[in-house]
């Protein structure tokens, strides 16, 4: 109950619509004492897939969290339409940024639904937990994802696949601009992670933008059209795949040496790490 | 964009979690709070089961005072003996049991939803046992120049804020304050005891009634002090209870979803400590009444989250009932409430142990 309670408006400045947009900038976060992004600038280019990759312990969890504003970032800032995220209120920023954490918490006993449902408590009060736009935003993300006919399901009895997918549904039904998805794919079998890279897909064909924590560089450079390569805490490199990600980079980044050939079904490029001489 | 459904198909159409499902109650278009369908029918149950209760208390026996009587006393037509009974016997007593149930309960299903841990409750942190040496030293060490209640709630208070200051994450580690709270509760017992052996024998005895929750003689002022900070409280909480179910999805999520996570955690654990607090003062520290009335409430409606207002309910069931016993069974007469419940709820604690090792074997 303390935060500054401005409410930026989306839309209209002066006639001309503006775009939505984040971006951070100069940002420096950590934990405790460890300072893990220092002084880091990315923006997230709108409507696009964009993959965040680089070795364990580089930061990418922590850029999303920033991102979301799960994390206070200890100097610098993350604006949202240009307004820096302290002057947004909470809800207000849930309703255009959503956050699939990397290892979210398993409620006991919550049905599939109810967990999408949840995906509407920006939109909520303490006097109004429901808008019309509920039971809309909750059919169309489970439609989406292919879990309505898990609805009454306990998500405790899920496969790791489906629980993804309802994951997934919770923010989609968020129904916001940004959609981060911090390692969508870890723990899935390998036709479950390409059901939820296409996933991905679909969200950016709706309009959204979606940044997903990927590890498999090859699936990125595929199934994403944007990458952004971190190291130590910074932005390494960024940009369209088929230029970011060369032999060179992935030496550089994940001291693996390798060879870059085209993915034959796609052409983007396929990391083939040399064999031990 | 119809890759995932293929893999979907093998559910079971049938809901088996009935509790899970909503209702929205609907007052207008600014007012919709979704009420679980069968929370409500058992909450109604629970509530009326205590009112019954209630009045057998208040009929059974050579004083008591019958649903016609009630009925004289609320047109201001009673006689004299009604009205003695009423305003000085057992019309406090049953008013104290039912808010101090409440209150309880109340404040440990908040306690339990925010710690995230089935065994958190203001009972396992050290309240009652703060409570319990605040109220000890004030009537032992410093005798009378503070109200036992005012010494009990101060107990509680410095207990509570121990915990606080000795995790080194405030209250935002769960598991860590319950460990702090066990070791608080465990000094705060010692303390007491050390108190109690050290001071006179005499004035021990009143006090032992105290320190494990009563309801004997108690006054309407008493009853006064349980109902106003409930009507302060209760409303608090209603504030929070929309955030507070998002809480089961960890910290992270529930922050991503702009539920404030840390806000509403802090806010809820004041808030169930001055509930807490508001018992002890009126009724000493009553053992398991906040830790049990949040399981019955999950088991009774079978659905996830907070489950308040069962829960409430129940504890106001647990306490009017462990009082039926204590006035009118006569192997426990005289007995104080808080030993009933102690005995019950240790029991159900028991129970509650076992199933968990079972369910963390499986
Ligand atoms: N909650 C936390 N508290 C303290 N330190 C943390 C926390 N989360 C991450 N860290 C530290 O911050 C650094 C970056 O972690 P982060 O989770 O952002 O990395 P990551 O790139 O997501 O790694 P991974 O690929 O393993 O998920 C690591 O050194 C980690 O130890
Ligand atoms: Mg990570």
């Amino acid at each position: 109950m303390s935060e500054p309670e401005s409410e930026p408006v989306t839309g209209s400045v002066n006639g001309s619509v503006s775009q939505p947009s984040l971006r951070a900038e100069r940002v420096t976060v950590g934990y405790g004492t460890h300072v893990v992004l220092s002084d880091l600038s990315l923006t997230l280019p709108r409507g696009r897939f964009t993959a965040v990759i680089g070795p364990n312990g580089c930061g990418k969890s922590t850029l999303v969290r920033t991102f979301a504003r799960t994390l206070l970032p200890r100097s610098g800032e993350v604006l949202l339409d240009g307004v820096p995220l302290g002057r947004w209120k909470p809800k207000r920023i849930a309703q255009r940024v959503a956050l699939l954490p990397q290892s979210p918490v398993v409620p006991d006993g919550v049905t599939v639904r109810s967990l999408v449902a949840r995906g509407r408590h920006p939109y909520h009060s303490a006097l109004r937990q429901w808008v019309p736009g509920d039971q809309e935003a909750i059919d169309v993300s489970m439609a989406a994802t292919g879990v309505t006919d898990l609805a009454h399901e306990s998500l405790t009895e899920l496969s790791g696949g489906q629980r993804q997918r309802a994951w997934i549904a919770m923010v989609l039904a968020q129904d916001t601009d940004y959609v981060l998805l911090d390692e969508p794919t870890s723990f899935l079998d390998l036709a479950h992670q390409i059901d939820v890279l296409h996933l991905c897909q679909d969200i950016r064909d709706r309009g959204r933008t979606v940044v997903a924590v990927l590890h498999d560089l090859n699936q990125a450079a595929r199934y994403a059209d944007h990458v952004v390569v971190m190291r130590e805490g910074q932005v390494a490199a960024s940009g369209m795949p088929s230029d970011v990600i060369t032999a060179d980079l992935v030496r550089d980044v994940f001291s693996l040496e390798c060879e870059i050939g085209p993915d034959p079904q796609a052409g983007t490029p396929m990391v083939v790490p040399l064999a031990r001489s | 964009m119809s890759a995932p459904q293929t893999r979907a198909r093998t559910a079971r159409a049938v809901p088996r979690r009935a509790g899970d499902q909503h209702r929205l109650l609907r007052i207008t278009d600014r007012i919709a709070i979704p009420v679980g369908g069968r929370s409500l029918v058992v909450g109604s149950v629970i509530a009326l089961l205590s009112l019954f209760l209630s009045l057998a208390t208040l009929a059974w026996g050579d004083l008591g005072v019958g649903p016609g009587d009630l009925l004289d006393a609320a047109r201001g037509a009673a006689d004299t003996k009604v009205t003695f009974v009423l305003e000085r016997l057992r019309g406090p007593r049953v008013l104290v049991a039912i808010g101090v149930g409440l209150a309880l309960g109340l404040s440990g299903a908040l306690f339990q939803s925010v710690t995230r841990n089935p065994l958190g409750s203001p009972d396992v942190i050290g309240l009652g046992a703060g409570a319990g040496a605040g109220a000890t030293m004030t009537t032992l060490l410093w005798n009378g120049a503070i109200p036992t209640p005012l010494g009990a709630v101060a107990g509680a208070g410095v207990a509570i804020a121990v915990v606080h200051w000795s995790t080194g994450l405030g209250f935002a580690s769960p598991a860590r304050v319950i460990v702090t709270g066990i070791g608080v509760a465990a000094m705060a017992t010692a303390l007491t005891q050390y108190v109690v052996a050290v001071a006179l024998r005499d004035s021990a005895e009143g006090l032992a009634a105290y320190l494990v929750g009563s309801l004997g003689t108690r006054t309407m002022q008493q009853a006064a002090i349980i109902w106003i900070s409930l009507s302060v409280l209760v409303p608090a909480v209603g504030v929070l209870t929309h955030r507070l179910r998002l809480m089961d999805l960890g910290d992270e999520l529930a922050e991503a979803l702009g539920g404030r996570a840390t806000h509403t955690r802090t806010w809820a654990i004041v808030l169930a400590v001055l509930l807490s607090a508001a018992a002890v003062a009126v009724a000493g520290p009553i053992a398991f009444v906040a830790l049990t009335a949040p399981h019955i409430a999950r088991r009774v409606t079978r659905a996830p989250g907070p489950n308040l207002a069962v829960a409430a309910l129940t504890g106001a069931l647990i306490m009017v009932a462990a009082d039926f016993l204590a006035q009118h069974l006569p192997v426990l007469e005289g007995m104080p409430v808080g030993i009933i419940t102690a005995g019950v709820g240790g029991v159900y604690l028991g129970y509650l142990l076992v199933q968990e090792w079972r369910k963390a074997s499986v």
